[in-house]
């Protein structure tokens, strides 16, 4: 079999790793840098219904997913807003769910045709309560493919939501891909579809089918196996790049677009790049123990860097890129002014 | 197969002593034992009549406030040869879910709705909702609620393809009859039922006799497919 070489953006590339995912139902609701993926996927056999709004999109999934149905969202950062109550909804009764964001500019409706960074903490904790999330980020086309299929592996795996970060300029971005051999295996379902049981899904806290929302212990028991059951789970999808520049004794991180921008640095300095942002890759602690300084270049006012600041316990330099402009210049001239 | 055999009987049953929400269940249970589909799962969101859908022994969904509409459209898309019903409240269904209610109604969703109107937010403690009556005073509106209630019929009349009923549990098997057409009927399908809470209207003087009662004497059942007057049963149908 021939290998064909593509023309196709990362929204485009999502869409085609989901339905090699086997993907069988998509619902949204229209938000630039995502309206590609609703768009494609309505010209599919997957079953499809653009919903009323931004929460009636993620609850149809919700409900097809539990009806059997490999599902799955696409949004922007006003619509994964309003999605977060589901979430932490799909978390408490176990359900499988992509949820793919295409993040832009700005808190409120800021710029919405322009690439930012900015939905890191939503994606790892937007919901209320206690719950943890896998979130992955590709950086280019072929891993929007790539890690499409890996977050509904993850997702089924984990029975759990997974969120899959992708940037405004990643997803409107065209690259030449050959996709052909990037698949890794499907998994399947394992979570029995409504019509097969007795069972109560709820949103309650409660022990096998009856809510039990009055006793503690029964919450603790029923987080930290839930919890684990998710950890575990990650385990199977560590993602991250480590670039060694053994001259260099300052440490890079960067993920999505702003690792493709810095990428040229690498003759100079080390580069850390988390394609899994959430859990936090624990090598990460062991690899920045070899270097004096730590800087992260993201497009947003340092929310990784928090995350990995109190993950390392030490400093973190932050090379901030806001309002949608990345520009490898600005960044060289802050380094050298860090260096 | 008995109607009790749908009664998830490990889970003991949190609505008042004498809550007409009884009768709506029983008579549920009674209308899907009937039908003898095994195929049948309930959705609901929040509120007294939103914990009813953990009271049936069937899978069921108990999902987030307002959302039960799409919870049970992305069931019935995903498998069409279920049979969904949303057993739900006023407020999580004409409040907070309203936009969701507006919009299945539009696209004709094959799923079956139960309204279950208490006029008021009953579980929270009895804040004004959207079907509480002109004047009433409840929680949050002390001096008397300034605005009319929702006119649920109205809202899903205004498509072309429709199927409304109204009916209360106090005339059961109007309530039957209304819920086995609307299980059969091929689209979306909307049972209003007049099922005042009795612990929030009570505690402002009246016995659940009472208020039964005004409901007893107040409506009356018609048969001939037309727009209901406000002390009317029936059923209202196109498509």
């Amino acid at each position: 079999m021939v290998n064909i070489a593509r023309l196709l953006s990362g929204n485009d590339a999502v869409v085609e790793g989901a339905l090699a995912a086997g993907l069988d139902f998509f619902s949204a609701y229209p938000i630039t840098p995502a309206t590609e993926i609703m768009e494609s996927i309505a010209k599919t056999n997957v079953k499809f219904i653009q919903g009323e709004d931004e929460i009636a999109a993620i609850t149809m999934c919700i409900g097809a997913s539990l009806a059997g149905s490999k599902a799955m969202t696409a949004t922007s950062g006003p619509g994964f807003s309003l999605k977060q109550e589901s979430i932490g909804y799909a978390f408490k009764i176990g359900v499988p769910l992509l949820i793919v964001c295409c993040q832009r500019v700005g808190p409120s409706t800021g710029m919405a045709t322009f690439g930012a960074q900015g939905d890191i903490l939503q994606a790892k904790h937007g919901s209320h309560g206690d719950y943890v999330n896998i979130v992955i980020t590709p950086n280019s086309v072929e891993e929007c493919y790539k890690y499409t299929i890996e977050a509904i592996n993850a997702s089924e795996e984990s029975h759990s939501p997974v969120i899959l970060l992708v940037d405004g300029l990643i997803a409107h971005m065209h690259e030449t891909v050959i996709l052909e051999g990037l698949k890794s295996a499907i998994k399947k379902r394992s979570l029995e579809p409504l019509g097969s049981g007795k069972r109560h899904f709820t949103g309650l806290t409660s022990k096998g089918n009856t809510p039990k929302d009055k006793d503690p212990l029964i919450y603790r028991e029923w987080y930290n196996a839930r919890k684990k059951e998710i950890l575990d789970a990650a385990k199977n999808y560590e993602f991250y790049e480590y670039i060694q520049n053994p001259n260099s004794d300052t440490l890079l991180v960067a993920y999505g677009i702003s690792s493709r921008v810095i990428l040229s640095l690498r003759n100079r300095y080390s580069i850390f790049r988390p394609i899994r942002l959430f859990p936090i890759i624990e090598e990460l602690e062991g690899i920045a123990k070899k270097y004096h300084k730590i800087v992260i270049i993201e497009m947003n006012d340092g929310q990784y860097r928090d995350e990995i600041q109190s993950f390392l316990k030490r400093e973190v330099r932050l090379i901030s890129q806001l309002g949608g402009k990345i520009s490898l210049a600005e960044i060289q001239n802050e380094l050298s002014r860090i260096d | 197969m008995s109607f009790q055999e749908l009664i998830r009987k490990e889970t003991p049953i949190g609505w008042c002593p004498g809550c007409g929400l009884y009768g709506t269940f029983y008579a549920a249970c009674e209308v899907i034992d009937e039908s003898n589909n095994p195929n049948t799962v309930i959705v609901s969101g929040i509120g007294c009549t939103g914990r009813g859908s953990g009271y049936f022994y069937l899978d069921s969904v108990h999902g987030l406030h307002g959302r039960a509409i799409p919870l049970a459209v992305g069931v019935k898309i995903s498998n069409p040869k279920l049979d969904v019903i949303v057993f739900s409240g006023d407020g999580d269904l004409l409040g907070i879910g309203g936009n969701h209610l507006l919009h299945a109604a539009r696209r004709n969703d094959d799923i079956t709705i139960i309204c279950n109107n208490n006029e008021v937010f009953a579980m929270t403690g009895g804040q004004v909702a959207p079907t509480t009556r002109l004047g009433s005073i409840t929680t949050t509106t002390p001096k008397g609620n300034t605005a009319e209630s929702i006119n649920a019929q109205a809202i899903i009349l205004s498509n072309k393809k429709h199927f409304y009923a109204r009916s209360s549990p106090i005339f059961k098997e109007h309530f039957k009859s209304c819920l086995k057409e609307a299980k059969n009927h091929n689209g979306f399908s909307f049972i209003e039922l007049i099922n005042p809470c009795i612990t929030n209207v009570g505690r402002l003087g009246k016995t659940p006799a009472q208020i039964f009662g005004e409901i007893k004497e107040k409506y009356k059942i018609i048969n001939d497919n037309r727009p209901l007057e406000d002390n009317e049963l029936g059923i209202v149908k196109n498509g």
